[in-house]
């Protein structure tokens, strides 16, 4: 029943064969480390799966992820208090999501389109307010969201730990999560069933945009600067983390404990192969490698499950 | 071969003989040794009702199912159709209900889809395969141009394509499966122009339809078949409507289906003057408390369109809905259901339920809010409510966290119909309810109905299976081309109701 | 059954790990890392050849990574952050960004490990906000490299006429430093004016594409800068295409080989030598100055030149 184990057993034993690749791997500051490089895909990845447990799809989070920043920053240059600034991020995270969402539900276009047109139209606006330029220099205590730690762990990661908690509480136990899996498994269904869909699917996508909002504040803590180039390729990583997290591309089914541990896996994996010294091109093709089995896998399960595969 | 030749005039080896064809479908008997006989040069009329096993027979021979049993000769030649392609090369050619046409290529392309003449590899003979196109269309009495798309060219024309592309193949034996459904009458009339044009070259056409006039324009012989068996063959001529209309509709009462009437109540609904563009033409009815109020009619006759309007997935364009006596404006199925409806959709596995949420997770999905606080769900009260209605309704599963892919059709529909129950909702829309589920399933669900209904609630009953319209309904409407042609009270025959959905004074 | 996934990713990894192994147990040679920018365009493959000839000379065990993306410093610092638990002696870095590579630095500070920029600077200020050091500095300077091919482009049109820019990904500094220079040359010229300015994000098709709408719109041009070759090269071909060989003057960045191909046949005018390969090579050199402990100077520039044939 527990679809997660199969993935978590797969981290586990990617661990363990670190640990004896390399003497470097198995240490707390490492493994802190391995966490840490993991929360900005982590926490995209969370909205990310919302949307994809409703069948969708949001190519435009790594766009929201630089305007979200430059928006930031540009509100900060401009005066405003660094909290009234982050809160402008945010909101226009939220604004982008839910406009895709709108864009979806009232404009009734695919998700991959109206996601990709945002994509665009996101990068362009954050290249258009920053000039191009990135935007630097912020107050040690904004940046200590990214450098500061609660008894050594690092405040990012207990941030994502928190993002996953509300979002597998969400999932499990609240209408807008049964929803959301409900509309993924069959949309026609739950709107006969009474559900709003629109409202809800906009809501996810408007998740998703808020997460990668948050994923901004946190990179523009981190580098001490918002960058409107930042985020390029992040909606193909958490898809990825997604994927090997065990949702199905085609909705209805999966978690975010999956995509948690999919996240972590993609980050011990570039983790592993830095400590390895593999080249940088064989990477690539490991990390292409293990997203395909690990999706050939789900698809060969779910067949002997008796689960819709298509 | 149990018909007796009826016309001997135009004797001759039967350019088809399919002989004690059998086709077994989980948990139904669809074709039970099926014997047809069909002449060249004739048009063969194939009759029955929704479910006789018409189109199965001729899926078969057209490959595209496998027989379980039987025999099939081609001009006294035995031959094994075992794939569309076979048929095909074998003469059979098939004119399906919906087109299959690719809409963005010419009339011409399209006879010719696949088999382009070439003049070099790769090198389409535009000119080659234009000529070739105007000969057999014009022999078919059509006068467009072949080089229009597709789109552009009217049903008929449409047909006439299609046609085209079965004789383009040397197609000895055309099958066609109502194909004037959509055409209007004059349209119909050319079609039957043309189809006299083939049987005059010695073609044989099985004709497959509900209009029973047609059978009169055009046929020569017909066969009914009823409940997957050969009822009768007759020379059209000879046959008389409420002969084939008794033959279609009297079957062995096997199975006995009934409902104890309850006492009736207040009124429930009342729908004045419903009209929806082309499907629905003033629709009027009420049900009460602790009615069954039957729809009967032939597919798309608009039976399941009056649910969709009152359930608030289609707009309506005229008329009203009232709701225990006052007039409510239903939107959306949220409406509908805030109004005290359920409908229970003829397509469970599209409509009706999640397949990859559990019997929990189906049953409460409608009340999910009400089980809620601030957005979270009382897991306990779902559980409990869950676990009361799967109770109730004896839903066979290990659990109710059991996925409903896994469960039987019949269950399945249960945990609709629970669904629906938990809601409290006091009428109850039916559509189709025991399609596809076995014998024992529909008892139960009949016994439910009954129980409902003695509790108060009020049903509107869909359906196909005659025998659940006679025999559940207090009251029966029959609809025919988005009308209400007629309505019948308890006690009505099975015959009644098919004459007035086909059109035929009984 | 989820076993057998356990099991695929256990054999690929195992595969990978022996496959690719070259990092531990290699006893007492010090080791170094560089990491660039990227892997994927010629100027930083020249770059890592030059430190690895030096590095098999000196004995020194050299470890190369790069992000996928040259903009990507968030991966970068990531690289790093994994690099320095492995415990190598000498960091050696292009930084993808000057003021955000700056905690990554830090860090290595922390950990004890030198660090040699090479290429791109890092921010001074924010070295000194952060209280990071780094152990020396080797590069030539972007700005006078575009000075140098404004130099040529005002010189070779006699201080008359129209000149367009083809810009790389927007906000990035090496080549905001390029066309800094540049513009500051041309603007002492008033005869010579730039009649536009595009983007084509460093990629020779994009170039291509841009040129080709320029020469549209401006049939009367001259001269095009172009922030790297990759790029010059695809405005000479659109000049090409468009049958205007000669009539209109490239000159690029970076020196590679199809640039001085093209320049030998007259297609394309001029290109500035940057010498990346003794960028990668001075490098390694002051890494094992540092390890024997002597001192290096704080600023060691690599020459920059003119290369019109």
């Amino acid at each position: 029943m527990r679809r997660e184990f199969g993935t978590l057993a797969g981290l586990l034993v990617l661990c363990v064969v670190l640990w004896f690749a390399t003497p470097h791997f198995l240490t707390t500051a490492n493994l802190l480390n391995v966490v840490e490089q993991s929360t900005l895909i982590g926490i995209i990845a969370v909205g990310m799966t919302f949307v994809i447990l409703t069948a969708g799809i949001d190519l435009s989070v790594g766009s929201i992820v630089a305007l979200s920043g430059v928006a930031m920053g540009t509100a900060f240059r401009a005066g405003l208090p660094v909290f009234a600034a982050a809160l402008t991020g945010l909101a226009v995270g939220l604004a982008c999501g839910l406009a895709n969402g709108a864009l979806i539900t009232l404009g009734r276009l695919p998700p991959f389109i109206a996601t990709l047109g945002m994509m665009s139209i996101a990068r362009g606006g954050a290249l258009m307010l920053s000039d191009g330029r990135p935007i630097s220099g912020y107050p040690a205590t904004f940046r200590e969201m990214a450098t500061g730690d609660v008894m050594g762990v690092p405040a990012p990661v207990l941030l994502m730990l928190a993002i996953y908690g509300v979002a597998h509480f969400v999932l499990t136990r609240t209408t807008l999560g049964r929803y959301t899996y409900a509309i993924g498994g069959n949309e026609e269904a739950a709107e006969l069933s009474g559900i709003g869909v629109r409202a809800y699917k906009s809501a996810v996508y408007g998740i998703a945009g808020l997460l990668s909002a948050v994923t901004a504040l946190l990179l523009v803590a981190r580098l001490d600067s918002a960058q409107p180039i930042a985020g390029i390729m992040y909606e193909l990583d958490a898809i990825a983390a997604v994927v090997i997290g065990g949702t199905s591309l085609l909705g209805g089914s999966g978690s975010v404990i999956g995509t948690l541990i999919g996240a972590l896996i993609m980050g011990v994996l570039r983790n592993g192969l830095n400590l390895l010294g593999v080249s940088s091109y064989l990477q690539q093709v490991a990390i292409g490698g293990v997203i395909i089995v690990a999706v050939l896998m789900d698809m060969t399960l779910r067949r002997r499950a008796r689960l819709p595969t298509e | 071969m149990a018909s007796q030749p009826a016309s001997p005039a135009r004797e001759s080896v039967a350019a088809l003989r399919m002989e004690a064809i059998r086709k077994q479908f989980p948990g139904v008997l669809a074709l039970d040794d099926v014997d047809l006989t069909v002449r060249a040069g004739e048009v063969h009329v194939i009759l029955g009702e929704n479910g006789a096993g018409k189109s199965t027979l001729m899926k078969i021979l057209s490959g595209a199912h496998g027989k379980d049993a039987g025999r099939i000769f081609l001009d006294g030649r035995e031959v094994e159709i075992d794939g569309p392609r076979r048929a095909r090369e074998l003469g059979v050619g098939i004119i399906y209900q919906e087109l299959s046409l690719a809409p963005t290529l010419s009339a011409a392309e399209n006879v010719f889809l696949g088999r382009e003449p070439r003049r070099l590899p790769g090198l389409v003979d535009r000119s080659a395969m234009e000529e070739a196109a105007r000969a057999i269309l014009g022999g078919l009495g059509a006068s467009f141009d072949v080089r229009r798309q597709v789109r552009h060219l009217s049903l008929a024309e449409r047909q006439l394509v299609e046609i085209a592309r079965a004789l383009s193949l040397d197609a000895r034996i055309l099958v066609m499966d109502e194909p004037t459904s959509a055409l209007t009458d004059r349209e119909a009339q050319a079609l039957f122009e043309a189809m006299r044009r083939l049987t005059s070259r010695g073609v044989a056409i099985i004709y497959i339809s509900h209009r029973l006039q047609e059978i009169y324009d055009v046929g020569d012989r017909v066969t009914v078949l009823r409940d997957g068996r050969r009822i009768a063959t007759l020379d059209v001529a000879a046959a008389d409507r409420r002969e084939l209309v008794r033959l279609m509709a009297n079957r062995e009462v096997d199975e006995l289906v009934t409902r104890r009437p309850s006492a009736l109540g207040a009124e429930l609904l009342r729908v004045e003057g419903l009209c929806r563009a082309d499907e629905l033409r003033d629709v009027s009815f009420s049900l009460h408390e602790g009615e069954v109020l039957g729809f009967a009619g032939l597919l798309g006759s608009g039976r399941t369109a009056v649910a969709r309007a009152i359930f608030g997935l289609d707009p309506i364009a005229e008329g009203q809905v009232m709701v225990r006596g006052r007039r409510r404006s239903i939107g959306s199925p949220r409406d509908a259901i805030r109004a005290g409806i359920g409908l229970v959709t003829e397509d469970r596995k599209r409509q009706g339920l999640v397949l990859s949420l559990s019997v929990r997770e189906n049953i409460s999905l409608p009340l999910l809010r009400s089980l809620s606080r601030y957005g979270i769900v009382d897991a306990r009260a779902e559980r409990e409510l869950a676990s009361r209605y799967a109770t109730d309704l004896r839903i066979r599963t290990p659990s109710i966290e059991q996925v409903t892919l896994n469960l039987s059709g019949g269950n399945q529909q249960k945990v609709v119909l629970a669904k629906w129950l938990a809601c409290q909702v006091d009428t109850l829309i039916l559509d189709e309810p025991t399609r596809g589920i076995d014998v024992g399933a529909k008892q139960e669900i009949y016994a439910l109905m009954e129980r409902l209904t003695a509790e108060g609630l009020g049903i509107v009953l869909i359906s196909s299976e005659l025998p659940e319209i006679a025999g559940l309904c207090d009251r029966v409407l029959v609809m025919r081309a988005g009308a209400v042609v007629g309505t019948f009270d308890r006690g009505v025959s099975q015959e009644e109701i098919l004459s007035a959905a086909v059109g035929v004074a009984s | 059954m989820s076993v057998k996934r356990v099991r695929w990713v256990a054999v690929f990894v195992a595969g990978l790990s022996w496959a690719c192994n070259r990092g531990d147990g290699a006893g007492d040679a010090p080791s170094v890392a560089l990491v660039l920018k990227t892997l994927n365009s010629p100027f930083f493959i020249e770059l890592e050849a030059g430190a690895r000839q030096a590095a098999d000379s000196l004995g020194i065990e050299l470890v190369v990574q790069a992000p996928d993306r040259e903009i990507d410093v968030e991966r970068q610092m990531q690289i790093i952050e994994n690099l320095l638990q492995t415990g190598i002696d000498v960091l050696t870095l292009t930084p993808s960004g000057s003021r955000e590579i700056v905690s990554a630095i830090a860090e290595a500070n922390q950990a004890g490990v030198p660090v040699v920029i090479v290429d791109t600077r890092a921010d001074a200020q924010a070295l000194a906000e952060a209280e990071a050091t780094i152990a020396t500095f080797i590069g030539s300077d972007n700005v006078d490299g575009g000075r140098i091919a404004g130099r040529f482009v005002a010189e070779a049109l006699g201080g008359q006429g129209r000149v367009a820019v083809v810009e790389g990904i927007p906000g990035h500094e090496t080549g905001d430093s390029r066309l800094r220079g540049f513009r500051e040359v041309i603007a002492e010229h008033p005869g010579i004016s730039i009649v536009a300015s595009q983007t084509a994000n460093w990629e020779r098709d994009q170039a291509f594409n841009v040129t080709q709408n320029m020469l549209q719109s401006h049939s009367d041009l001259q001269a095009i800068f172009a922030a790297n070759d990759m790029m010059a090269l695809g405005a000479v071909e659109a000049i090409a295409a468009a049958g205007r060989t000669g009539d209109v003057l490239v000159v690029g960045f970076d020196a590679l080989d199809e640039a001085r191909q093209a320049i030998r046949e007259g297609r394309m005018a001029a290109t500035i030598a940057q010498h990346p390969r003794d960028m990668g090579r001075l490098a390694i050199e002051s890494a094992w100055s540092i390890l024997q402990g002597d001192t290096v100077p704080a600023e060691q520039p690599v020459g920059i030149e003119l290369v019109t044939e």
